[in-house]
């Protein structure tokens, strides 16, 4: 996936400030969301997330994605209220090698005696911009029956 | 135009095969297809091995399917990490081909491009030589995140010609000798060097497995090789700051105290011991030198005590899944074999002794080397039973896991096995 949106993928994540989230889905459906603190894009337009335990909620659920073809969803908040989700499907783990290595020396650089049992590639399929003054204006502009009447109201004593 | 795309079908066998369970992943019934049928390498895959890169063949205690030892990927990663372990096998015999594709490794399957693979990973270590001037890799070997020990490549139940019937670890001892100089029986303290060195990489490997032929000598039958396997372990503890380190060991099956010695003076964790097949009749058949010294009931026995040892969850038996449907003293039918195999497993399971199983590549220099393995629905099927067992006992089995080994179907099925500590 290429363009304008994937490029604000790589801003935001390249920003001190900004927020990720991984959400998937266990073999029952139920949904979960955690913070994925290292997440970030790759040359190849993939998102990198880093999973530290082998028996995560999340990494039991990346796994399950890969066999079954169940999609993930990561979403991105930065520090002037943009909000990014991409959706995506998971398309690797890798397990060892100087890839892998380099990520676990970053993962022990930052956070000391810790773990990493997988590096996960996110292939992203849609980016939705669901920034509240984007998303505010887009349904004032095409869903205009979902206003409340009162924000519309004139108010005479401020005339 | 590449080998493996001038032979293209729109229809695999594997997606056949994978419609039949859908509980199952792909990739696993993939990797299972792949043991089963091996793989031959097309000119183009084996122009992108890079030794300095990738590992590569000639380290192993048993041999290649088709019969040469010669450079080629030691072994291939599917995308969700699980390991292939296979050997390159001759065209005829219908294997998987890897070729390239758009300038990657790919998985083919009469023409039609199935999966990427990548090749294992070459560790630092493997460019050194050991104080003896002999390349490391051929003292400690790899895979993706295990460091193998093979430390004595001969097995004495050939003395008296009783080897197992799969096995060509004699043979292979030859080749290894004769073309790669590697020892027949290594020094401890090398080797404890050598996973010194190798372990100075940061992130690579996650267990140490030691095996080798068994060894008969010694007070007791088998003295000789527990202490052995004691003097091997306390050199490579040497390297760590915890007595305990993640470990495996596949050794025949110790009395009781021998196992509480290899328990309490080393840092092993697990303790596999290998029954070949779940059937008395069969076991005597294919494994005469384990029953002329053990037996397989005192086999089983001695399983169960192992768990007393080394914790539940912590011991298990190996199957060379196949054979037991081999020739004319197999099992007439595949469900038959099915329940027979599955009743054993479940007899140990409910001991908290689990069941893992290879699928049996059936080498060329070896009595059971001329027929065919089983079925893949068969080795689903097995596996699913399998790992059905683990969940009903609540048996884990992380230390002969998808990272600790590789080599099960079955146990990459458990890599999603219940947590129960959450219920704690």
């Amino acid at each position: 996936m290429t363009g304008e949106l994937l490029q604000r993928v790589g801003g935001l994540l390249a920003e001190a400030g900004t927020i990720a989230t991984i959400a998937t889905i266990d073999e029952h459906g139920a949904p979960q969301s955690v913070p994925t603190p290292f997440l970030q894009l790759d040359e190849a337009g993939r998102l990198v997330h880093l999973e530290l335990l082998e028996t995560s909620s999340t990494h039991r659920n990346l796994l399950g994605s890969i066999w079954f073809d169940r999609p993930v969803s990561v979403t991105l908040s930065g520090r002037n209220d943009e909000v990014l989700v991409i959706s995506g499907r998971v398309y690797k783990a890798l397990v060892s090698g100087l890839r892998f290595s380099r990520f676990y020396r970053k993962v022990r650089s930052q956070l000391g005696d810790a773990d990493l049992a997988a590096v996960w590639l996110i292939e992203p399929l849609k980016i939705h911009d669901e920034t509240y003054q984007v998303r505010k204006a887009q349904e004032e502009t095409f869903h205009p029956f979902y206003f409340h009447l009162d924000r519309l109201v004139i108010h005479r004593d401020s005339i | 135009m590449s080998y493996a795309l001038l032979k293209r079908s729109l229809i695999t066998d594997l997606d056949t095969v994978a419609a039949r369970y859908p509980d199952v992943p792909r990739l696993i019934i993939l990797k299972t297809d792949v043991q089963r049928r091996g793989v031959f390498y097309a000119d183009a895959a084996l122009e992108l091995l890079d030794e300095t890169l990738h590992q590569t063949t000639g380290t192993h205690i048993f041999g290649a399917r088709d019969g040469k030892t010669a450079v080629r990927p030691e072994s291939l990663l599917l995308r969700d990490g699980t390991s292939i372990i296979t050997t390159p096998t001759p065209l005829e015999e219908d294997p998987y081909v890897v070729d390239v594709l758009d300038g990657d490794a790919w998985l083919f399957d009469n023409g039609t491009p199935v999966e990427p693979v990548d090749y294992w990973p070459a560790p630092a270590y493997y460019a050194k030589k050991s104080r003896s001037g002999v390349p490391m890799k051929h003292i400690v070997s790899a895979r993706p995140q295990r460091l193998n020990i093979f430390p004595y490549r001969y097995c004495t139940f050939w003395n008296n010609a009783k080897g197992c019937a799969f096995c060509d670890i004699v043979v292979q001892l030859k080749k290894g000798r004769d073309l790669l100089n590697i020892p027949a029986k290594l020094d401890p303290v090398e080797v404890g060097e050598v996973i010194g060195e190798a372990l100075k990489e940061q992130g690579r490997f996650s267990t140490i497995f030691l095996t080798s032929g068994s060894i008969t000598s010694g007070e007791r039958p088998f003295d000789d090789e527990v202490d052995y396997f004691i003097a091997l372990l306390k050199e490579v503890g040497k390297n760590f700051r915890t007595h305990k380190y993640p470990s495996q060991m596949i050794g025949t099956a110790f009395e009781k105290e021998q196992l509480k010695r290899l328990y309490d003076k080393t840092g092993l964790t697990s303790y596999t011991s290998d029954l070949e097949v779940l059937d008395e009749g069969l076991f005597n058949r294919y494994c005469p030198g384990k029953r002329e010294w053990i037996g397989y009931k005192e086999w089983k026995r001695r399983l169960v005590d192992a768990v007393d040892v080394f914790g539940y969850g912590r011991v298990n038996t190996g199957l060379v899944a196949g054979i037991e449907l081999a020739g004319p003293h197999g099992f007439q039918s595949e469900d038959l074999a099915l329940e027979r195999t599955l009743s054993e497993a479940e007899d140990l399971a409910r001991q908290g002794v689990s069941t893992v199983f290879i699928v049996w590549s059936p080498r060329p220099d070896t009595p059971l080397g001329k027929y065919k393995n089983a079925s893949l629905d068969y080795y689903i099927r097995l596996a699913r039973g399998l790992h059905q067992l683990r969940i009903k006992y609540r048996l884990p089995i992380d230390h002969d896991s998808y990272r600790n080994c590789g080599n099960h179907p079955d146990t990459d099925l458990s890599r999603i096995l219940p947590l129960w500590e959450s219920e704690l």
